[in-house]
């Protein structure tokens, strides 16, 4: 099994997110499997920096969180509570030696609104250099 | 409130080293408040730490619990059944809680994961501010409801210095003149004469010099 089969995002995303609905995630499982887990949420802002350390921890080489645009949030100001314990959240991670890009917050834009599968698609992109997490490296070999 | 700060995790980590089952134990009370040793904070850096043991490949025990208070004897109690499945716990509670459960379990090491910093109030979220030194003699209302020994940076008795400039401090730019305070606090009152009266040195053997205080108070014992 090649690094990219074996290597896990955990993905957080707001129900704001265009065509994010429970069809759209049971055919996005369909089209990842195991390489994508996927966790709705009502607001970004419900995420905590325990769910990221929790994922990361538990099964995830990688946890992104996405979110409505900047003044979109429903809830006012979930999107910004996000980014800010995305940034905390790295910083700890970093403090323990693991990558900090291992984190991620994509922040949805007005003008261009992409779908959950879009933007899926997008942040398996950018991790697809990104190695299997040090912390499951061990289980992995075992 | 009392106010903490997480120490850095390589001093966590070094002070865990020598033990393999260890017991991560938040607070509930002020350290949740300031986001420091709460049950978030306890999960988070417990997490933390599996994390960086499995990396390096240690065979280490993490666990989490949080108590209501670690400062009070009743609730530290609670982990009388549980304790000696641990050689060592790691206390997100304040310096008074990591003693109340040494003194409690005085068999098993009891590390601070906290730097206890000050008595203060939140004043606005994620912003605290020192406000009460606890010198066990309180003038606030003769000062108007503003403490000049905490919030004075020369903790001045007797009136302002006379160095600060628009209402903010000489010493310390980010600090309002704590007596500019004062005086616009006793204005609105139309107390302004409490100022009259010359305030003697502070008795700091009421705070210092005679070991731990303590308060005993018969009617609220058993």
């Amino acid at each position: 099994m090649s690094n990219e089969q074996k290597r896990t995002l955990a993905l957080f995303y707001c129900q704001n997110v265009p065509e994010s609905g429970e069809d759209n995630r049971r055919a996005l499982e369909k089209r990842y499997g195991l390489s994508v887990r996927l966790f709705p949420i009502p607001c970004s802002g419900r995420l905590e920096i325990l769910h990221l350390l929790r994922a990361l921890e538990e099964f995830a080489d990688a946890a992104y969180v996405i979110t409505c645009p900047e003044g979109a949030c429903r809830y006012f100001e979930g999107n910004r509570r996000a980014r800010k314990r995305v940034e905390r959240a790295r910083s700890i991670i970093e403090s323990i030696g693991l990558e900090k890009e291992r984190l991620g917050i994509i922040i949805g834009s007005l003008k261009e609104q992409k779908t959950l599968a879009e933007l899926s698609g997008e942040i398996m992109e950018t991790l697809a250099g990104l190695a299997v997490s040090p912390v499951h490296e061990k289980r992995l070999k075992a | 409130m009392i106010t903490a700060e997480q120490k850095p995790i390589d001093e966590i980590r070094e002070m865990i080293a020598p033990y393999k089952r260890i017991l991560a134990l938040g607070c509930g009370s002020c350290v949740a408040e300031c986001a420091a040793g709460g049950e978030k904070e306890t999960g988070m850096l417990a997490s933390a730490l599996r994390m960086a043991l499995k990396m390096d490949g240690e065979e280490k025990v993490v666990h989490e619990k949080t108590l209501d208070r670690q400062c009070v004897r009743d609730f530290v109690i609670q982990l009388d059944d549980l304790i000696g499945d641990y050689d060592a716990v790691l206390s997100l509670g304040c310096g008074a809680g990591v003693q109340a459960v040494a003194d409690m379990f005085p068999e098993i090491p009891i590390i601070p994961a906290l730097n206890t910093e000050f008595l203060g109030e939140t004043k606005d979220q994620g912003y605290w501010l020192e406000n009460c030194v606890g010198c066990g003699d309180c003038m606030l209302f003769y000062f108007g409801g503003v403490c000049p020994i905490t919030r004075c940076s020369k903790h001045l008795l007797n009136g302002p210095c006379g160095g600060s400039k628009d209402g903010v401090c000489e010493v310390n730019p980010e600090v309002p003149c704590a007596w500019q305070t004062i005086i616009d606090r006793l204005s609105s009152f139309n107390a302004l004469d409490r100022l009259q009266m010359i305030y003697p040195p502070k008795d700091w053997s009421k705070k210092y010099g005679k070991g731990p205080r303590k308060i005993v108070r018969e009617d609220q014992q058993k």
